[in-house]
């Protein structure tokens, strides 16, 4: 028994040994399983939204022609440029926002989630591989914890204006919410009107870019 | 650290192993920052409530703050406290001193409170953060935690290797050299391989492998450790059996790297690693049985000492936490219960019974063990407020952890039962409330325990002046 107590047998075989067996098991071989799923960079998904015409894609024309005088500032124009540039903003701030610890982005095959979070007519998928091998899900975004409902399939949920609204101020349309208010993703432009400003578009575009691979076709927004 | 003792023959020098310095400056600083991340963490549950005090302010946006609890608990609190023990433990096990107590120990101290400030100023005021659960830390400043952990494996590593030429090593000594290569490895590959090599299920995978290693591979390695070596100090008595110090080790080696994909149950994460991680967590359970029955039976006949040492009580209070989580474990691993309790606080519940009621009691006990003694007092300062804190901290976290896991109950089926979302937060109210409760008594139980530090430190002679006086 001596030697299995000594340093140099307790640091080789645990210490290395078990541990890249663990990582060879528990990652390694779930990577090879994955591996020919292709990995999208942003400018990918950006043009994928352009060239499918998502709803994403709509909602960032959407939010260029409510804000005309922000969106020219921080974006310039619609394309896959500042498409990209949205998207990148917007997931920085999520994640730095901590809005991933009261938001997952996961639908499980289990408890009824494919009822909850898809939409009747638009989506009834569970989550899979695919769908986040790309740049913005690198950490992965599933999260642990859900205070707020998950936000996968979140573009098919509510329109944009909803979106605007609820991020200035929750209460206004989930009464009783405790989710917090970020009023400074919002500056007041030249009327003195509250509206997003660089950071608030990007994580807009953000959120209804999330699932906007899954509504098929893409839905018409009710102006009200 | 040389002190001058007056004896019959004139005053000697004697050359102490542990250096008091290091070991005094990383608790209380563990100590700070276990009051800080327990006033982050219920600036959080305000927030649940409804009620937070500053909303609209940028930096104290509540998704930040929690931030800082999380990655605050792992390196302000955790890392300081377990750093400052082992500045204590390891040379006093191993008979010889850390690799270099004034330059390496100083760097040491500095640089891992200065990372912990960084991460701070980064998360609240820079919003640069990463969404790797117990990893918030920014990307940039992994590099530096992981050149730390290594100077930090050559610090202890020294002395470890030293008394591993003579002697086989003390049960202490295998769960340190483990660890001290675990860490760097785990903190790199949790923070760089998500990121940089792989992305999607791939990187959740090794997500969930590193939030579980870092506590599985760091937290729990140094803290069984650590009750290797001051219950069998305390009470004066060997360990029950060595066989079981040996299966409870190489158990916790092989299977709990294992586990991690048991975060990320029903993921599309392939259902091969999925299950396992199940399995891998089941065997887990036999092997942390074994250490209990073994601190347990090391306990029998001597239970008497519970009565009046608070330290020791805040140890096996502890060790029966850790049973609790690990039989509650059993059954949430299966994929029955992940169902319903996935997502929910049942899951926060859990995770603040072992990080609260284990491995934060064990530390407040190793360190009011040590703590007397840094100051060459006899005891500390009141045995009221050592009692009063550990009665609070004890029943708060018992209550924390009972309203969780009800309240996690009640979400799980709510969800089920597909009512509006907004009903779910409602009906959490109550639990939610009654959590900043149970916050506010761990607060006091800390600050009542602080107090008392800080009273041992200052007030009143040591021995050694008392001595000198009466001579
Ligand atoms: C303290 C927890 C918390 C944080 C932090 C949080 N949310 Fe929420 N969120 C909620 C809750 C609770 C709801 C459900 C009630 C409501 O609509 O407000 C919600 C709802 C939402 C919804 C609507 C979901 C739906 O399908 O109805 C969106 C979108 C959303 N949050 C986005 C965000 C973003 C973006 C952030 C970060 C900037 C964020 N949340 C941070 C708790 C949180
Ligand atoms: C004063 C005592 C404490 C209070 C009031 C408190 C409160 C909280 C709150 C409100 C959360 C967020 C839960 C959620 O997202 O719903 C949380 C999460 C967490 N806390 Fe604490 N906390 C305390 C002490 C600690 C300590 C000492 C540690 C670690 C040593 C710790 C570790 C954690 C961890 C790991 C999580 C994440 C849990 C999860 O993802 O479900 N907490 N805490």
């Amino acid at each position: 028994m001596g030697k299995m107590e000594r340093f140099p047998f307790i640091v080789l075989v645990a210490g290395l040994l078990f541990f890249l067996f663990a990582d060879f098991v528990s990652w390694a071989l779930p990577m090879f399983v994955l591996k020919d799923i292709p990995m999208k960079k942003v400018s990918d998904l950006a043009a994928e939204a352009k060239a499918k015409n998502t709803s994403a894609w709509a909602d960032f024309e959407r939010l260029a022609a409510s804000y005309p005088e922000q969106f020219k500032k921080y974006y310039g124009e619609v394309n896959e440029e500042s498409f990209a540039k949205a998207l990148k903003i917007g997931h920085r701030w999520y994640v730095a926002e901590g809005c991933w610890n009261c938001h997952s982005q996961m639908v499980r095959p289990v408890s009824n989630e494919t009822l909850r979070f898809g939409i009747p007519g638009v989506s009834n998928t569970v989550s899979y591989p695919s769908e986040f091998q790309n740049e913005l899900q690198a950490p992965v975004l599933w999260g642990t914890k859900r205070i707020g409902p998950d936000l996968i399939r979140e573009a098919a949920v509510h329109n944009i204006d909803w979106q605007v609204a609820h991020l200035y101020n929750p209460e206004s349309t989930s009464p009783g919410t405790n989710m917090p208010g970020y009023p400074w993703f919002f500056e007041k432009d030249e009327k003195g009107n509250i509206v997003p400003n660089e950071r608030g578009i990007g994580l807009l575009t953000y959120i209804m870019w999330l699932g906007s691979w899954e509504v098929k076709p893409t839905k018409e927004w009710a102006l009200k | 650290m040389a002190t001058n003792v007056a004896t019959a023959g004139g005053e000697v020098q004697v050359t102490n192993l542990v250096n008091y310095t290091l070991v005094k400056l990383h608790v209380a600083m563990g100590l700070i920052f276990f009051i800080i991340v327990g006033l982050m963490g219920f600036l959080y549950s305000l927030q649940l409530d409804g009620i937070y005090p500053f909303p609209g302010i940028e930096f104290l946006s509540a998704g930040r703050v929690r931030m800082i609890h999380t990655a605050g608990a792992a390196y302000g609190f955790l890392v300081n406290m377990f750093t400052g023990l082992l500045y204590w433990a390891v040379p006093r096990f191993t008979g010889y001193k850390v690799f270099n107590e004034k330059y390496l120990g100083g760097f040491m101290f500095i640089g891992l409170q200065a990372a912990v400030l960084i991460t701070v100023v980064a998360i609240l005021f820079l919003g640069m953060a990463d969404n790797v659960e117990w990893g918030e830390t920014p990307w940039w400043l992994d590099p530096i935690i992981v050149a730390w952990l290594l100077l930090h494996a050559i610090q202890f590593g020294a002395p470890i290797i030293k008394a591993s030429q003579k002697a086989p090593l003390y049960v202490t000594g295998w769960y340190i050299s483990a660890m001290l290569v675990w860490t760097p490895l785990v903190v790199f590959m949790g923070n760089f391989i998500p990121r940089f090599w792989s992305a999607g299920s791939g990187a959740g995978a090794v997500q969930s492998t590193f939030i579980h290693d870092l506590v599985g591979l760091y937290v729990t390695p140094v803290a069984w450790g650590l009750m290797y070596y001051f219950v069998p100090v305390i009470m004066k008595k060997p360990m029950w059996s060595h066989g079981l110090s040996l299966l409870g080790f190489w158990g916790l080696a092989f299977f709990y790297p294992l586990n991690g994909v048991h975060h990320y149950l029903w993921s599309p994460i392939p259902m091969f690693a999925q299950y396992s991680a199940v399995f891998a967590t089941v065997a887990i359970e036999f092997a942390v049985t074994s250490v209990l029955i073994n601190f347990m039976m090391t306990l029998r006949g001597s239970a008497e000492v519970l009565k009046y040492n608070v330290p020791l009580r805040y140890m096996y209070t502890g060790a029966i936490f850790y049973w609790i989580t690990c039989f509650q474990c059993a059954f949430h691993v299966t994929l029955t219960f992940q169902k319903v309790i996935h997502f929910t606080d049942w899951v926060t519940g859990h995770a603040h019974l072992i990080m609260f009621g284990t491995f934060g009691m064990w530390v407040l006990g190793m360190a009011e063990y040590v703590w007397p003694r840094l100051f060459g007092k006899e005891t500390m300062y009141s045995k009221g407020m050592s009692e009063g804190a550990y009665w609070l901290l004890t029943i708060g976290v018992i209550a924390m952890f009972v309203d969780l896991t009800a309240a996690g109950l009640v979400q799980g089926f709510d969800w089920i039962g597909l009512n509006p979302w907004i009903d779910s937060v409602n009906f959490s109210k109550p639990f939610w409330y009654f959590r900043s409760v149970t916050g506010i008594m761990m607060l006091t139980g800390l600050l009542m325990y602080a107090m008392n530090f800080y009273k041992t430190a200052t007030a009143g002679k040591g021995l050694e002046a008392q001595l000198r006086e009466s001579a």
